[in-house]
């Protein structure tokens, strides 16, 4: 195995292979900051340019093109509070709150460096896992994914504010979102939800359009009705609190940035989880770290661990996804599948075979996947003071670009007027909360895990009836499900105590 | 403001609420189960909420996310408020009525030069960049379809 | 001699004549696709566009656009009546459509007779996988099978879920339908895991499953592709006449597996061009050396066979339809 290792990078480090990688980056590059350029897609458009490349070098490029689309997709998140990519709506709360404090720079600098981590991570977790993957993935049967779904659910009373009000705002976001989880024809009878009779929500409600909408059109209005830039009051001179404080903040905050990325790899490695949840997940984990309530009420508010979290986690879940595609011929997201269809155009048969016999051929994107993020990261150092100034330009030249965006982006769900409307009701939904003081990640919570909620208690219940419910791995996750719960609980209870101890 | 738009919250999600039980109630079990095991419970918290928005003491509301700024007398943060939906509105009402590719350099134009005041060359500017890279990339490049604009299908 | 040299001249300058007076000289043709971009019907468009303009009198631009929504219903809905009939606008979507169209599903605006076929590019035939550690390996074991056989499925509507319930309810086999999963690949992990015993599904999506020797195909419906030939087909099997042509009903669309049609009232002529296209394009050894590769079965379906067989389900008896629509929704 370490032969193959090292074959894998030497088959990356060859002229031919890094030029095509460079162009995957470039490619990648733009397509993860605009909205309305998707991931998913443009690998798709980039398909039928692979046919006369050989693997190593297809490879290079759509995973170069790919691995980048995570990272730059922060940018925008930070700097516009627009997400770029679908998987970079969570970098939105802190990220674009630094960015309002004036302290752009040093969110970027954040953002791009827990991409880094995180993709390294997952790229790692890849290699590593190679022997034991097979028997990891087959022991997540769907009580497990049901379970896993439920962990993340728990993750809503994390992200509640504390006290009782904040709890209760807090399911109420969450709930709303699992009921929206619920629009579309259902997999078990037929039935079409909630469809009011219009065919553009037999399938559901789109997740990009909600994201953009809940999260950008509030920072829109607030940008109008403050009249002033994006960095707002802040003195021009301060925005100088630069990147190169972003990546001291990651290894100021190293462990968490390792444990968000696991996050992000783990549940990149189960199919079917999709890859809105890791970052969402890894936000909620961050949340968890702040010891006490002070510094809870920091979260959204600026606290750079909540750009580090989902940064590292989007990254890191690339990898991951790459594992259940690269091993079983099943895809661990939507890029993955288009990827897939790359893999039998270059006659590679996904399965244990990548694992024995083309060996060098996985370790290869694992490498490609590393020093894609390594050269982008660096690239965009570069100029990350200069993007970061962006937030001091006056608002009324940006609102009407970052209008066209957001309206673009949406409208690219599935090209059809009904983007842009659950865009703008979203919206409205959204700024509702802003004024209310409702949290938004929950809502989000809720409705990325509400389909795959379902789907597997289903499946569970008609597989296995009542015995799911004493599966090992079944049992380990409910205890996590308790812990994840109780621990905004005890934590205050710890805050209480000490407060009684200084009174 | 702030509790207000807490209520409006409380009773939208109440009667949302209130709709799916109804509407689920009448589909099979399998597709029914989900949607009322989520609506039932929301509606009490909604209500709970909603009780306590109107019965309550203000709350110490922690604010998770970020506030709108609270700098602004309420009467002008109020106007420019609708300023903002007036253009955001008006922005889907000129996609819908002219079709994308001449809305998109419309509301930039009368943006920058109405509500920025920004001089003339600078409007032009950055109309012709914002247009030439959606022209550029979304019709040309990825020949999104861009439905006409209804004015136009009907003086046709 | 002059004579001649003009003569050759004009008889030279014909194609080109030919080819300035072509509706189809300078344009560009839109293919309208109903599902998103990387999906089975996409890629099939996406090579489609690549190749055919060189068979097309004018060489027009082909450009392709993704209409997603509704299971193709609102690309169709685009093609039948908001596409001018001038020839530009090609569609290929849902080959499930006409069951659509049949069960009367609301939103549906079109109708499969009136549409200017242009034929399918490809048929794609369902079959039954089991794994292949079971001791199943013909439909007889299957038929004999004392457990219950636990079969994965997405939901109402696909061929995942139509195929095993016409399989179970009409030919008596002693399976378990466990739907809900993400998409079909999900099921082929949960066979892997041992969660569920096989899946339905295409041939071509399973193909590569059945070459890695994970599972076995047992059964197939009407639709035959290379490779699956021998096996029973299902509605040969129906006890009576009523269940054989439900059956028949649900496989027939399978023929016509990726349609291709034109706007009503694109001119005569233009679908004729089209039609030759289509031909030229699919029997070129490029396009077939590019198809194999990415593991496409393409095979041309000629226009008059597709509309036959529109009229085949849109045409069966009111009983039929109503035995129909007790196991078979809308869906993928």
């Amino acid at each position: 195995m370490i032969d193959a290792f090292y074959e894998g990078l030497l088959l990356v480090l060859q002229w031919k292979t890094l030029a095509f990688m460079s162009l995957g980056i470039v490619l990648g590059f733009w397509v993860g900051l605009l909205p309305g350029l998707g991931g998913a897609t443009t690998l798709a458009l980039m398909l039928p340019f692979i046919y006369t490349m050989q693997p190593v070098q297809a490879f290079a490029f759509l995973l170069g093109m790919h691995a980048v689309v995570a990272t730059t997709g922060d940018i925008t998140s930070v700097l516009f509070g627009v997400p770029g990519e679908g998987t970079s709506a969570a970098t939105i709360l802190d990220g674009h709150a630094m960015a309002k404090k004036g302290e752009a720079g040093r969110a970027l600098g954040a953002a791009l460096t827990s991409s880094l981590v995180g993709a390294i991570v997952g790229a790692f977790a890849l290699a590593l896992a190679v022997p034991v993957v097979r028997p990891v993935v087959l022991t997540f049967g769907s009580p497990e994914l049901f379970m896993l779904a439920i962990v993340g659910l728990a993750f809503i009373a994390s992200l509640s504010s504390q006290g009782g009000r904040g709890m209760l705002r807090g399911f109420l976001a969450g709930g709303l979102g699992l009921l929206c989880a619920t629009v579309g024809q259902d997999p078990q009878a037929g039935v079409a939800r909630f469809t009011f009779d219009a065919l553009y929500l037999w399938q559901g409600l789109e997740l990009v359009p909600v994201l953009v909408g809940i999260f950008a059109i509030p920072e829109i209005v607030g940008l109008v009705v403050r009249r002033t830039s994006i960095a707002g009051a802040v003195p021009a001179g301060k925005l100088n609190q630069g990147a190169w404080e972003g990546v001291k903040d990651t290894f100021r905050h190293f462990w968490l940035t390792i444990r968000c990325s696991l996050i992000g790899t783990f549940i990149g490695i189960m199919p079917g989880m999709g890859g809105a949840i890791a970052q969402w997940m890894a936000y909620g984990h961050a949340t968890q770290s702040a010891r006490n309530a002070e510094e809870r009420k920091g979260f959204g508010a600026g606290d750079v661990r909540g750009v580090l979290g989902p940064g590292a986690a989007n990254n890191s879940k690339e990898g991951g996804a790459l594992i259940p595609t690269v091993a079983f011929g099943v895809p661990g997201s939507s890029a993955m599948a288009i990827l897939l269809g790359g893999f039998f155009l270059l006659g590679l048969v996904p399965g244990p075979d990548m694992l024995t016999t083309h060996l060098s051929v996985t370790f290869s994107m694992v490498w490609t996947i590393v020093l894609a993020n390594i050269i982008t990261v660096l690239v965009c150092f570069a100029f990350l003071n200069k993007l970061a100034k962006l937030t001091a330009v006056r608002g009324a030249l940006l609102i009407p670009v970052i209008l066209v965006l957001v309206f673009i982006g949406s409208y690219t769900a599935t090209n059809h007027y009904g983007d842009i409307l659950v865009m703008l009701l979203f919206g409205g939904i959204g700024y509702l909360m802003v004024l209310g003081g409702w949290p938004r990640a929950p809502f989000v919570l809720g409705l990325v895990l509400g389909k795959i909620a379902e789907n597997y208690l289903y499946i569970s219940i008609a597989r296995y009836e009542a015995a799911w419910l004493t599966r090992p791995v079944v049992l380990v996750l409910m205890a996590l499900t308790l812990g994840v719960v109780l621990y905004p609980l005890y934590q205050s209870r710890r805050a209480g105590v000490k407060k009684a101890a200084h009174a | 403001m702030h509790s207000k738009a807490s209520l409006t919250l409380a009773l939208g999600i109440m009667a949302v609420s209130a709709y799916a039980i109804v509407a689920a109630w009448a589909w099979p079990l399998k597709a029914a189960l989900f949607p009322l095991a989520i609506a039932g419970p929301l509606f009490c918290l909604a209500a709970a909420e909603a009780l306590w928005g109107i019965f309550g003491a203000a709350p110490a509301g922690e604010v998770r996310d970020f506030r709108l700024s609270t700098e602004l007398p309420r009467e002008e943060a109020r106007r420019r408020t609708l300023v903002a939906l007036a253009w955001i509105l008006g922005f889907f009402a000129a996609i819908v009525l002219l079709g994308f590719p001449y809305a998109v350099p419309l509301l930039v134009f009368l943006y920058v030069k109405l509500q920025g005041r920004e001089s003339w060359p600078l409007s032009i500017v950055l109309t012709l960049a914002v247009w030439a890279v959606f022209y550029g990339l979304f019709d040309r490049l990825l020949h999104l379809p861009f439905a006409a604009g209804w004015l136009f299908a009907f003086l046709r | 001699m002059r004579i001649r040299l003009a003569l050759i001249a004009a008889l030279a300058a014909l194609p080109l004549a030919a080819a300035a007076q072509s509706p189809y000289a300078g344009k560009t043709v839109t293919i309208v696709v109903g599902y998103k971009a990387g999906g089975g019907y996409d890629r099939t468009a996406r090579l489609l566009a690549r190749h055919l303009p060189k068979h097309i009198p004018g060489n027009p631009t082909i450009i392709v656009q993704n209409m997603p929504g509704a299971n193709s219903v609102i690309a169709a809905n685009h093609v039948y009546s908001v596409a001018k009939p001038d020839g530009l606008t090609v569609g290929t979507f849902n080959r499930n459509l006409p069951l659509a169209q049949l069960l009367k599903v609301g939103g549906v605006k079109f109708d499969m007779t009136k549409f200017a076929w242009i034929g399918s590019a490809a048929s794609e035939s369902t079959i039954l996988a089991i794994r292949s550690d079971l001791p199943y390996r013909t439909l007889e074991d299957l038929k004999k099978a004392d457990k219950t056989v636990i079969i994965g499925a997405t939901g109402p509507g696909a061929n995942t879920y139509d195929f095993p319930l016409l399989l179970k309810e009409l030919l008596g086999l002693n399976l378990k339908i466990v739907s809900g999963y993400s998409s079909s690949s999900d099921i082929m992990l949960a066979i892997e895991r041992k969660e569920v015993d096989g899946r339905a599904g295409s041939f071509s999506s399973i193909r590569s499953f059945i070459d890695r020797k994970l599972v076995h195909a047992v059964v197939r419906a009407r639709a035959s592709e290379p490779g699956i030939e021998q096996l029973p087909v299902d509605e040969n099997l129906a006890p009576n006449a009523r269940a054989k042509a439900v059956m028949a009903l649900r496989s027939a669309p399978e023929v016509v597996g990726r349609p291709y049609v034109m706007t009503p009232g694109t001119p005569q002529a233009q679908v004729a061009m089209m039609r030759q296209a289509f031909v030229k394009a699919i029997n070129d050894a490029e396009l077939q050396a590019e198809a194999k590769k990415a593991k496409m079965n393409m095979e041309f379906v000629p226009g008059d066979e597709a509309l036959k067989v529109m009229q085949e389900v849109l045409g069966q008896p009111q009983d039929v339809i109503d035995e129909f629509r007790k196991y078979v929704k809308f869906g993928e």
